[in-house]
């Protein structure tokens, strides 16, 4: 383990990235403190968007942002070069040949990886603390929720980085690699979107995607198990590329067994539908008294969206309806037209969503909370008896029910000393403590 | 074999469609020097890795005590100090830190202990390849061209440090001269193949003769 650690920080590469970081988050810090001021009234006008602003999307979701370009583009370097200098210089031959199992290497390059996650998040820890200072609020379920999906992501990116310098000959190539499988989700993430079936199933678990869902304050079961099992598989596929002494032919029969046994763990990982609403404002729930309603209710859902990808109507759709009724019934989705543009949709039918629930349909255009729930609703009392809840409640009644409205977190100030602490302190203290690191290695 | 440190039997190695190694045997007796002889792409190496465990073999036996191998021309943990890789070298094996301070003196890499492994010459590089194998207490080490870079003077330390561990040690070494110096026994190999086995009398006296005939 020490000596991961020390191979790690005689790396110039960690500091480096250290300091981007630190320049990353103070300029995605500053650019967010700002923007809220400014919602917030600062400029002397009403704080109208006041209500609508909540420190999830304000404050924590950018910051933690500027993770996302390192865990990206930095972080993988890092990891690549933990093997790849082992690889190139020789040290791996004598490895090999000492008492300690490569599972047990691989696993304390993790931990030192995960030492380095966790130095790199001190300047989200100083963003968090100004942002607390200034007078913010910051809700621990939510924010540690998306601090657990950008470690994960790091995670995940970091597995694949080991298994690429393990398996391809020199750091350049392994870098290559991750980059264009990086590149690959994306355009996976990008074409899938609003295309239904397989494929956008696929897509929900590209790691923009399980991002996109911490970063809304949701914790999915289903994603989280999904990014560990494909973390372990390519740590597995790392440790049998490093058995240099087995024969390709074995190497490659390990690697298959390893991929399948994922691919199984992964199919029934992504059975699990359970997810934990860890937003402050409970975005992606509906209320108490519709969740119980649609509970109640007991059948699938199918709905018809005939919206295509592009639509912005669609995403709405998406985002502010489906994610909540996914975690409150079984819903089936279709998307006929998800593969089409909507610029030249002639269909009589573009722009509706057709509902069917027992046997019985309805057809609404809106995708606002309200009006889908009346629609379902409308389908429910027809016919159905649900045990518990009165037939003929109503949405707005429910609402009422719950209680209190979600007040919005107002802001009305400047980052003050944030550009001092992070263009000029912090770099100041990565350079100071790579001097010293460098001073005791000579 | 009984009371042999080290024997290998029919070992055959493989790379692609290419024979690198084809039935060798051999035997390595406790506390010998035995040297593996040969010209460029013999496949001295490749017997070492496949010993070590680090290449594949396609076929053959190995048996005998635990050994260690160095390969030729590494430089581990290059922005290391001297002083970390051997600890580091040590600790993973054995735990035993006082053969470190031996092996430093005997190699004279006290002067080398701060600095970083990238910035040794090859001369220092190949000393610290040598102490890296005499850190680990394994009864059998293997070299792979030890005296590679070292001049005449280092030469002749590096064989008294050797020839003073009691251990067995099989050495690749493509100098005839340093090998008639410090091997007990030669294993010669000629494209892949045993070309012939024992000690210099038993061979004919004349290594180079032998490998030009």
């Amino acid at each position: 383990m020490r000596r991961e650690l020390d191979e790690l920080f005689a790396g110039r590469a960690f500091w480096l990235l250290l300091l981007i970081v630190g320049l990353l988050v103070g300029q995605s810090f500053i650019t967010a403190v700002n923007a809220y001021a400014e919602a917030s009234g600062i400029g002397g006008g009403v704080a109208a968007l006041a209500q609508g602003l909540s420190p999830l999307d304000g404050f924590v979701t950018p910051v933690l942002g500027a993770y996302d370009l390192a865990i990206t583009l930095l972080f993988p370097f890092v990891a690549i070069r933990l093997v790849a200098s082992e690889k190139s210089s020789g040290a791996l031959k004598l490895m090999l040949q000492w008492p300690v199992t490569m599972r047990a290497q691989l696993a304390s390059k993790l931990v030192a990886l995960l030492v380095a996650w966790l130095i790199a998040l001190i300047p989200f820890a100083i963003a968090a603390g100004l942002w607390l200072a200034y007078g913010g609020h910051l809700d621990a379920g939510e924010t540690l929720n998306v601090v657990a999906g950008y470690t994960l992501r790091f995670v995940l990116t970091s597995a694949l980085a080991v298994a690429a310098a393990a398996m391809m000959p020199g750091a350049a190539n392994a870098a290559v690699l991750v980059l264009g499988i990086t590149i690959g989700t994306w355009a996976l993430d990008f074409l899938a979107a609003g295309r239904g079936g397989f494929v956008q199933k696929l897509a929900t678990f590209t790691p923009t995607a399980t991002l996109r869902a911490f970063e809304r304050g949701l914790f999915r079961v289903d994603v989280v198990l999904i990014l560990l099992l494909l973390s372990l598989c390519f740590f597995a596929l790392a440790g049998i590329a490093l058995q240099l002494g087995r024969a390709v032919r074995e190497r490659v029969l390990r690697d298959a067994i390893a991929v399948a046994i994922a691919l199984v763990a992964i199919a029934l990982a992504a059975q699990v539908h359970t997810s934990y609403d860890l937003s402050e404002n409970r975005r992606n729930s509906f209320g108490a008294a519709d969740a119980r309603m649609l509970a109640a209710i007991g059948k699938p859902l199918e709905v018809t969206v005939f919206l295509a990808a592009e639509d912005p109507r669609m995403s709405d759709f998406e985002n502010n309806v489906l994610v909540k009724l996914r975690r409150a019934m079984r819903v089936e989705v279709h998307y006929p037209f998800g593969g089409s543009s909507a610029l030249f949709e002639n269909d009589p039918r573009y722009g509706e969503i057709h509902y069917r629930l027992g046997g019985k349909t309805a057809i609404s255009r809106s995708t606002t909370e309200e009006i889908v729930l009346e629609t379902i609703s409308s389908l429910w009392s027809g016919g159905l008896q649900p045990a518990g809840v009165a037939p003929g409640i109503r949405r707005a009644e429910a609402r009422r029910s719950t209680g209190d409205e979600y007040p919005g977190y107002p802001l009305a100030k400047r980052p003050a000393s944030a550009a001092l602490i992070f263009y000029v302190l912090w770099p100041l203290g990565v350079l100071t403590a790579w001097l010293l690191r460098s001073r005791r290695t000579g | 074999m009984s009371g042999a440190a080290l024997t290998v039997s029919n070992l055959s190695a493989r790379r692609g469609s290419r024979d690198i190694l084809t039935n060798i045997s051999f035997t390595a007796r406790p506390n010998q020097i035995l040297g593996v002889i040969g010209p460029n792409g013999a496949g001295k190496t490749t017997l070492f890795e496949c010993i070590a465990g680090v290449l594949p073999r396609t076929s053959g036996t190995i048996e005998g005590e635990p050994r260690y191998y160095v390969p030729d021309g590494i430089r581990p943990w290059p922005d290391q100090t001297v002083r970390w890789t051997l600890e580091c070298g040590s600790f993973a094996v054995a735990l035993e830190s006082g053969g470190i301070a031996a092996a430093v003196q005997s190699l004279d890499l006290t002067a080398l202990l701060d600095q970083p492994v990238h910035s040794l010459s090859k001369g220092e590089a190949k000393r610290l390849g040598i102490a890296l194998g005499l850190v680990v207490p394994r009864p059998v080490l293997l070299l792979d061209e030890p005296f590679d870079g070292l001049d005449f003077r280092q030469t002749r330390r590096a064989i008294e440090v050797l020839r003073a561990t009691k251990r067995t040690l099989v050495l690749s070494i493509h100098q005839l001269s340093d090998a008639v110096r410090v091997c007990d026994r030669f294993l010669l190999l000629d494209n892949g193949r045993t070309a012939g086995e024992g000690t210099l009398a038993e061979l004919g006296g004349n290594l180079e003769e032998r490998f030009l005939a």
